[in-house]
This record gives C-alpha cells, sequence and structure tokens, in this order.
C-alpha cells in the first residue's frame, strides 16, 4: 500500500515548441487527474513525473505522454500528474487542457 | 486562470474550488497563496497509498472586492469529498491569520480606515467535514480552525458561501454554523451530521439518504434559509455569490452581530428557544416547521421558482 | 369407426380451472388480496407457460410474491414466458422449484443470478430474445397459459386503465386471452370510472387491488449534473461527424449519458450547425427527461414511447402534439407498437456499449451475467424487410463499397446503427477487446451463441473519443477493423493501429478525428449543456416535469 511514482523522460522530435509560463489544471476526483506544466531551462527533454494509486500501467502512461509530446512538439518542460486512476481519454484530454492554459 | 467574465454567468454548484475563489472577488485580484506549484500534499494520504493533490483540496489566497481585501478560502469537493485534513487545516488557519494580521497592521498604522477596505474572510465550503484517513490530525486541523475564527471575531468578518455539491457538513458543519454570516444557494446544504451517517446511524425508516428531496428539504438552502441557519439565499451563480458577498464587504465587523447563530448569551437563548419549539411541535418533516414559520402550502413552495419562494417565503421567528 | 375429436380442450380446461377459482372471484372480478394465493393454486398447473408481466420499468410484483408462495409440491415446473425478470421474486421461484424453464429479453438487477442458476441447473434456459422476438412467439410457440399482468386501475367491471405505463399489457393479454388462457391482474386501485378503458373487461378473469402500489423504476432519468465532458465531446463528434453529415430525421436514443449529452445539446451545438428542422424530428423514445430542452426549444415532431417515465406524466399531458396520447389526455405506450417502429421506421439507432471487439461486434455481456438484450438489437439492426427509402438509409446504403457483392447494381439503403463509447470504461476497462466476455458467459452459463447485443455487420459507425470510424464506408474486413483500431485510442486493440495507415483512412473519410471534423475540444464542456442540473429541466419544462424524490436536490 503505498503510492506509486513514475517518472521518465521523453525526448522532444526537434520542433522544439517551448512554454512560456507554468500551467496548472484538473482536480484530483476520482477517475481525474491534476496536470502541471513548467517550463526548464535545464535541457530539452520533457521530464515526467506520474504519482498514482494504481500499479501496473506504466507503459500505458509512457504512450500517452509520448503520443501528447510527439502531437504537440514541446520540449524543455516537466509534466506532473498526481492521479486518481484517470482514463488514458482523460488523461489526454487534461494534458491538452493544460497546455492551451499555459499557451491562453 | 479561467476567464472572470465567463466564470461570473456560471453555476456555482458547477464550479470547481479554484473557479469560485477566483470569481468571487474582483477581476484578474486573485493571488492563490499556497498553490498547486508548492506541492503542500498531505503525508497522511502518501503514507497509505491514496491520491494525493498539490494544494490538498484546499484553494487559499487574496483578492479585493473594491478597496476590501478579502481573504479566500474554498475547498474541492470532488478531492476525497473535500475533507478537510492536516494540510489543508493548517491552510485555512494561515489564511484567516494572515487577514487578522493584515487587519491589526491596517488599523495600527490607518486608525480612520474605513470598514469597507479593511479585510474580510470569505469561505467557500464543498466539505463533509473530517478526512478520516487523517484520524486525529484531521480532527485537531477543525479545532485550529474554530480557534481562528475565535481569533478573528470583532476584528474581520468571515462570510460562509454554501452552494456546492458536497454541501457542508460534519465538523466543518459546526465551523460554518460559528461564521459571521452564511449565504447559501437553494442547491447548498448543511448540516452536521450527513445523510449517510443518519441513516447508518437511525436506520433507513427514520432518514432515507438515497432520498434526495428529504435529504435536501431538511439540509437544503431553502429549508436552512426558512430557519434562519442561512442570512441570504441567492440565484445559483458565481456573480450572485458575488454580489451579496460585495454587499456585505459595505459594512463594518460590528454588523456582523446580528448576522450570527452563536456567540453571545442572547443567541444561546435563541438557539434554546428553538429546542424547546422543536420539542412542543414535534415535527416529523421540516414542512411542519415551514408552516409553523406561516408557509400554508410548504410544497408548492418548495418546488417554485426560487423568484417567487424568496418573494413570498416567511421565515421562522425565534 | 371414427372417434369423435374434440377442439375445445383448451377451452373446456380454461373453464374448469375458473371454476375451481369462482370461489374467490367476486363481482366485478375481484379477488381479495388474501385470496390471491388460492387463486394461484386453483388456476395454474405444474408445467404451464406463466407470464409475469414486467418489464425494465412497471412490475407486477405483487402477484410475482403470491405464486412465490405456492407450494412447489403442489405446482412445479412452470415454464416463465415474459420480458424481464429484474425482480428477486422472479429468481426465487426458480430457487424454490416452482419454475424450472425461462425464456426472457433482459435480466436487469438479477443478470447475476440468471447466470448462476443457470449454470447450476435450476434454471433450463429456453432462449433469451429481444422483445419483438419474444413477443412474436407469445403467438406461436410461447403462448402463456396464463398472465399475471399489472395496471394502474380497475373499474367495478374489471376493465383496465394501463395508462401511462400501458407498456407489454396489450401484447401479453391478446397472445393469452385469445388462445384461451388466463388473465390476473393487479391493480393499484379499483374505481367507480376509469379515465380511459386500455383493456376492456372482458380479456381479463380477475382483479386483485394490490396492497401496495407496483414498483416503477425511473429508468430512463439521467440527471445533467452527471454529463462529463467527454460525453459532451462524443456528442458533438456524434452530431457533426453523422447526425449532419446524414441529416438523420428518425432516431431512437440508447439509455446512456452519451445520448443525455446529445439531446442537451441539440438546442446549443446542434442550433449552432443549423440541424434545427434537420434531425431529430421524429423520434421512438421513451420519455427522456433530458429532451425536454429540445422539445421546448422546438425541435421535435413526433415522439413514440415504448414505456413511461416517472415524474414526466404532466409534461407528457401538456405536449400531445408531439407524444401519442389517449382520450383522457394522458401517454399511451406501447413496446410492442415501438418495437415495430424502431425496427421498420427509423433511420437510426445510437447507443453505448460495454465491449467492442475487432470486427465491430459489440456486447453488454459480462463473465458472469446474463442480462439479454431487451428492444436494442431491434433497432441496432438493418431491417432486411424495409421497403421505403428517406435521405439518410439511402446515402447509409450508398456509401457501403460492396453492396454490389450482394445485390448487383440493385441500389439499396442501410440503416445508420452507431456505437458510442468512451475507450475505457468504469475501472479502466477497455471497451475494445480482442475477445468479447460473451464468449466467456456463453461458457460459464452453456448458452448457445455468445449473447451479441450489435453484431459487426450491423454497425455503421463507431463513435469513441479518438474520432469517427464510418465503417460502412470500408470496402473490406481488414480496412474496417483498421478504421476499429484507429478509433480504439490507447486500448489494446487501438495501440496496435498503424498510424500510417489511420492517416490514409483519414485520407478516404472512413476515420475522422475531432479536428479533421472541426470541432474544437476546448468547447466539449459543460458549459454547451441547455440543462445543467434536474432544477434546469423542471424550470425549462415549466414545472410540468416532477422529477422523483432521489433526483431532487433542492
Amino acid at each position: 500500500m503505498s503510492l506509486e511514482t513514475i517518472e521518465f523522460t521523453v525526448a522532444g522530435d526537434g520542433r522544439s515548441v517551448s512554454l512560456s509560463r507554468r500551467a496548472h489544471c484538473g482536480v484530483v476526483g476520482s477517475g481525474d487527474l491534476e496536470v502541471l506544466l513548467e517550463p526548464k531551462t535545464a535541457d530539452a527533454a520533457v521530464s515526467v513525473r506520474i504519482v498514482t494509486p494504481v500499479k501496473g500501467f506504466d507503459a500505458l502512461w509512457k504512450r500517452v505522454v509520448e503520443h501528447f509530446v510527439a502531437e504537440t512538439g514541446l520540449s524543455g518542460l516537466s509534466i506532473d500528474i498526481n492521479d486518481n486512476n484517470a482514463s488514458p481519454a482523460i488523461v489526454a484530454l487534461r494534458l491538452r487542457q493544460a497546455l492551451a492554459e499555459a499557451q491562453g | 486562470m479561467p476567464n472572470w467574465n465567463r466564470l461570473q454567468t456560471n453555476s456555482f454548484l458547477e464550479c470547481s474550488a479554484r473557479d469560485r475563489a477566483v470569481g468571487l472577488v474582483d477581476e484578474g485580484s486573485f493571488v492563490e497563496l499556497g498553490g498547486p506549484f508548492d506541492r503542500l500534499v498531505s503525508p497522511h494520504l502518501v503514507a497509505l497509498g491514496e491520491a494525493v493533490e498539490n494544494d490538498d483540496g484546499i484553494v487559499t489566497g487574496v483578492g479585493r472586492i473594491g478597496a476590501r481585501p478579502v481573504f479566500v478560502i474554498s475547498q474541492e469537493g470532488r478531492f476525497i469529498g473535500g475533507s478537510v485534513g492536516e494540510v489543508g487545516g493548517a491552510k485555512m488557519v494561515g489564511i484567516i491569520d494572515m487577514a487578522i494580521d493584515f487587519n491589526d497592521r491596517l488599523v495600527a498604522e490607518f486608525p480612520d480606515l474605513p470598514p469597507s477596505a479593511r479585510p474580510l474572510v470569505a469561505i467557500s465550503f464543498e466539505t463533509g467535514g473530517v478526512r478520516l484517513h487523517e484520524a486525529n490530525a484531521g480532527l485537531l486541523a477543525h479545532a485550529e480552525v474554530m480557534d481562528a475564527l475565535q481569533r478573528a471575531r470583532h476584528k474581520v468578518p468571515v462570510v460562509a458561501l454554501i452552494g456546492s455539491r458536497i454541501g457542508c457538513f460534519g465538523g466543518m458543519g459546526f465551523v460554518a454554523a460559528a461564521t459571521d454570516a452564511i449565504v447559501m444557494s437553494e442547491f447548498g446544504r448543511l448540516g452536521l451530521t450527513g445523510p449517510e451517517v443518519i441513516e447508518q446511524e437511525m436506520g433507513k425508516d427514520e432518514f432515507d439518504a438515497s432520498n434526495r428531496a428529504l435529504v435536501y428539504r431538511t439540509t437544503g438552502g431553502r429549508h436552512k434559509y426558512v430557519m434562519g441557519d442561512a442570512n441570504f439565499l441567492v440565484d445559483d451563480t458565481v456573480a450572485a455569490f458575488r454580489a451579496q458577498l460585495a454587499d456585505l464587504c459595505a459594512l463594518p465587523v460590528s454588523s456582523f452581530e446580528a448576522m450570527r447563530r452563536i456567540g453571545s448569551p442572547e443567541l444561546v437563548e435563541k438557539q434554546l428557544r428553538g429546542v424547546a419549539l422543536a420539542a412542543e411541535l414535534k415535527p416529523s418533516d421540516a414542512r411542519d416547521v415551514w408552516r409553523h414559520a406561516g408557509n400554508n402550502d410548504p410544497v408548492g413552495l418548495a418546488d417554485g421558482p426560487l423568484a417567487d419562494f424568496r418573494k413570498s417565503v416567511r421565515r421562522l421567528a425565534l | 369407426m371414427k372417434t369423435e375429436q374434440r377442439w375445445d380442450k383448451l377451452a373446456a380446461d380454461t373453464r374448469q380451472r375458473l371454476e375451481a377459482a369462482s370461489a374467490y372471484i367476486g363481482a366485478g372480478k375481484r379477488v381479495k388480496a388474501e385470496d390471491t394465493v388460492a387463486l394461484l393454486k386453483a388456476v395454474i398447473r405444474s408445467g404451464d407457460r406463466v407470464n409475469i408481466e414486467g418489464n425494465n420499468q412497471k412490475q407486477a410484483d405483487f402477484l410475482a410474491d403470491c405464486l412465490n408462495k405456492v407450494d412447489p409440491a403442489e405446482i412445479h415446473d412452470l415454464h416463465m414466458v415474459q420480458s424481464c425478470v429484474p425482480l428477486a421474486s422472479h429468481l426465487d421461484m426458480f430457487e424454490r422449484g416452482i419454475a424450472k424453464k425461462l425464456d426472457f429479453a433482459f435480466g436487469g438487477p438479477q443478470a447475476g443470478r440468471v447466470a448462476k442458476f443457470i449454470r447450476e441447473g435450476k434454471i433450463q434456459l429456453g432462449a433469451i430474445h429481444t422483445y419483438l422476438e419474444l413477443f412474436g412467439r407469445y403467438f406461436l410457440d410461447l403462448t402463456p397459459r396464463v398472465s399475471l399482468i399489472c395496471a394502474y386501475e380497475a373499474d367495478r367491471e374489471g376493465n383496465l386503465y394501463t395508462g401511462f405505463n400501458t407498456e407489454d399489457t396489450p401484447v401479453i393479454v391478446e397472445a393469452t386471452k385469445f388462445r384461451q388462457g388466463i388473465v390476473i391482474a393487479q391493480v393499484n386501485k379499483i374505481v367507480d370510472k376509469l379515465p380511459r378503458v386500455d383493456i376492456p373487461a372482458d380479456w381479463v378473469d380477475a382483479v386483485v387491488e394490490s396492497p401496495k402500489p407496483f414498483f416503477i423504476e425511473p429508468l430512463f432519468t439521467r440527471d445533467p449534473g452527471l454529463v462529463t465532458d467527454n460525453h459532451i465531446l462524443l456528442g458533438m463528434l456524434a452530431l457533426k461527424g453523422i447526425y449532419a453529415e446524414y441529416k438523420v430525421k428518425r432516431i431512437n436514443h440508447g439509455i446512456g449519458f452519451l445520448t443525455s449529452a446529445i439531446e442537451l445539446i441539440l438546442p446549443t451545438y446542434g442550433a449552432e450547425l443549423g440541424l434545427k428542422g434537420e434531425v431529430c424530428t421524429h423520434m421512438v423514445l421513451n420519455p427522456h427527461p433530458t429532451m425536454i430542452p429540445a422539445i421546448e426549444d422546438g425541435w421535435v415532431d413526433t415522439i413514440h414511447c415504448f414505456g413511461g417515465e416517472l415524474g414526466m406524466e404532466d409534461y407528457v399531458k401538456a405536449r400531445s402534439d408531439i407524444f401519442f396520447t389517449g382520450p383522457d389526455g394522458s401517454l399511451r405506450s406501447n413496446r410492442a407498437f415501438a418495437q415495430t417502429a424502431g425496427h421498420y421506421a427509423l433511420d437510426m439507432f445510437i447507443g453505448g456499449t460495454l465491449q467492442i471487439d475487432e470486427w465491430g461486434n459489440s456486447s453488454t455481456a459480462t463473465a458472469n451475467r446474463v442480462s439479454g438484450f431487451g428492444g436494442a438489437p431491434n433497432m441496432g439492426c438493418d431491417a432486411k424487410g424495409r421497403r421505403h427509402a428517406t435521405e439518410s438509409w439511402l446515402k447509409c446504403g450508398q456509401e457501403v463499397p460492396h453492396m454490389a457483392d450482394q445485390i448487383g447494381a440493385m441500389p439499396r439503403g442501410k440503416r445508420l446503427v452507431v456505437q458510442g463509447a468512451e475507450t475505457f470504461g468504469e475501472g479502466r476497462a477497455p471497451t475494445f477487446v480482442e475477445k468479447l466476455d460473451a464468449w466467456q458467459l456463453a461458457e460459464n452459463a452453456g448458452l448457445d451463441l455468445p449473447p451479441v447485443m450489435i453484431y459487426g455487420d450491423d454497425v455503421t459507425h463507431i463513435v469513441t473519443e479518438e474520432g469517427v470510424a464510418y465503417l460502412n464506408r470500408a470496402p473490406d474486413m481488414a480496412t474496417r477493423m483498421a478504421a476499429i483500431r484507429a478509433a480504439a485510442g490507447y486500448t489494446e486493440v487501438g495501440l496496435k493501429a498503424d498510424p500510417a495507415e489511420t492517416r490514409r483512412l483519414r485520407d478516404a473519410n472512413i476515420f475522422k478525428t475531432p479536428e479533421d471534423l472541426g470541432i474544437d475540444r476546448n468547447r466539449a464542456n459543460r458549459d454547451l449543456l441547455a440543462a445543467r442540473s434536474m432544477r434546469d429541466l423542471v424550470d425549462i419544462s415549466g414545472g410540468l416535469y416532477n422529477p422523483p424524490a432521489r433526483f431532487r436536490n433542492w
């Protein structure tokens, strides 16, 4: 009984779309999550950290976030997620919303 | 940040804690303190393997309404039922104390400062009370919030706003009762013991928690307004809550005394008259009390549009 | 010498049974509630085919309880032929040995016990049907000998008022009574004058005033407060990608939140797309409360109902231009006729599902629950006997590339059958699966066939948050499966999608993403709903909608 922390980095595809400011989106309700996006200057990679009570979905998380990064061309930021059993569809939705918030 | 103008017409019931915090004060004035980027998660939840949130389910910050600094606390019902634990409780206390300190400094420096420019605390409740996962730490957090409200007495008015999904129950029901003024919508609910707990303790025949109509006519905004537990009953929009809060912002702290439920010998006597009335009336349903207050058609009154209700309702005189 | 053949044995047997029961049947066919068990003992024989009225809404619950009180030593091996078995009492009679065989359409809350009893041999399963299929068999090889039905009121002669919730009663009574069977009704009240006569007294043999009103479930009420952003996104995709694309006027909506979301964005997003008068004008549908905003906004011409819905009585009465109502003003629902309209007269069925396989077969079965079919398969299929044409039916058919393989150059339309679901359901269970749980259920419960709700060849469109798959446009099974993979998101099935192939499908308009359809995902939020709460529905109905207590939050 402990929280699972999943950490990985995604290399950008070289398009180097960077964030101008940080953004927060979502509530950790049942089947939902919160996303924090923060620009970082150290390197161009996207560092990802997911905290979740659900084990065994590491590969799925990776697919969803990789797809988001590929779709948006983002680089040089950290993505921090607190999850409470959100479906991949909700994860993708919140990531998009957080990005819209950061760009809005 | 959500679009402030669009927020105003939004349903208060539907708003997240952060949307309420932003929309209740003047456009662009809300500054969040202890926000998600400060990552104040509950260590208890981490230890239990439960999902955490970076604001621990409570948004705190400060904004303005006109010249008045408004210190805002806003609870998020979607995160563990809006339950208040150690971190969330500390955030509440921190903001109330900050309002008191600021008030003290302002008054010392500018003794002639008008009331409408002195700090006020607004709490948007959405909570079932103590976060059971945190046991005594959660209970202690409630006591500390109560204590902070006592420190604010006669200095900083504290206004409760109740119109969110979870309502305001448990220990936080006591906290709300100890504020200076309560603003509700018809969708707001206020009580001490939550409906499910009553059913569990007293049986389904006594109180059927799945009967939402029963739950609302016992704890909902319209009933609380008849009973005098709520001072104001507003429409379910952010703008309506904000407008009521802005009206209250014009008042000096002394004007809030008359709106309180507890806190003076006179108010204790008034509460006792309520107890005596209950013993005499032996109501089997909230409607009996409505009728006693002079409402001949409680069912029609409860079902009609809110504007009609406000126009024709008779409130209980104690 | 020729022995004389008797040709009225059924009638004679019925006479004999009713004589045995005559002590309990008083004036106006009235039977006292306390005599009901004795009455049932007198008229029912072991091995009889018996129908207990009950669908997913109203229930002849008192009569079901009474039948459970007969001694299984006296009455046993009954063959239950009935729409649904949602009450515990429906299954208790198998447990007690009163009943043996079951032919039905829908399991509801007892679905788990149905599966268990079949496995344990307590239920000998005839078949799981659709409603129309079962009703059809009532008139052929599954005619009830005794039917226990349910009505609101009876008068002093025994005429029945089934009113708002007429539902299955006419078809059961017709099949039973006109084959010399026995019809027993439970009613909430016996009155001097009925609002209208739905079942004439001479089709009824006995009437019992039930000690309490029959149980009825508000199954079609969806609280707008529970519609999520994703439901709304799917609703937008369906409206723009399908309703607008095919100009579908004649529709049935399933009961999930996706269709509630569609109903609630008709007056907002639908209006923006210019669809008013172009779609959803004729519907076969229970009186869904979430239809109120669209009805009030003038979208709908006609609604025919399978059954009623608690709380909608006054609203329907006040909108008789839209609904089918009787001379007394109240709704006349009728499941058999609504299902007939649903099978033959609709251009589109849209509903949710639990699972879709790689070929597009879809099922709501889980491994340990025999939930049955209800009416969905009759609407979620291409009615092969249909001969009239509409624009949307023709367009959907014209798009089928392989139609010529079957009928050469002959043009033919096709019903739109749309399955909408998020790629993952409750508890992150994937909607798209390699093998339906229906296979496991068939094995567990010893069924002849995996219970498939809608077969892949009938599904024309799939809507998920990934986009719309236009399966009717796929030239072959390989393309069809690729389109399903494209819709399947991050499920195991979806992860097999080849991005290059998905790109080709998008270019060929066989798969469209929200972006392809020009849908801004950020607009998919609750601001788009024409009503966001039960209270809104009441207010929009002008106070005519009266939601059941459990849905009231004021």
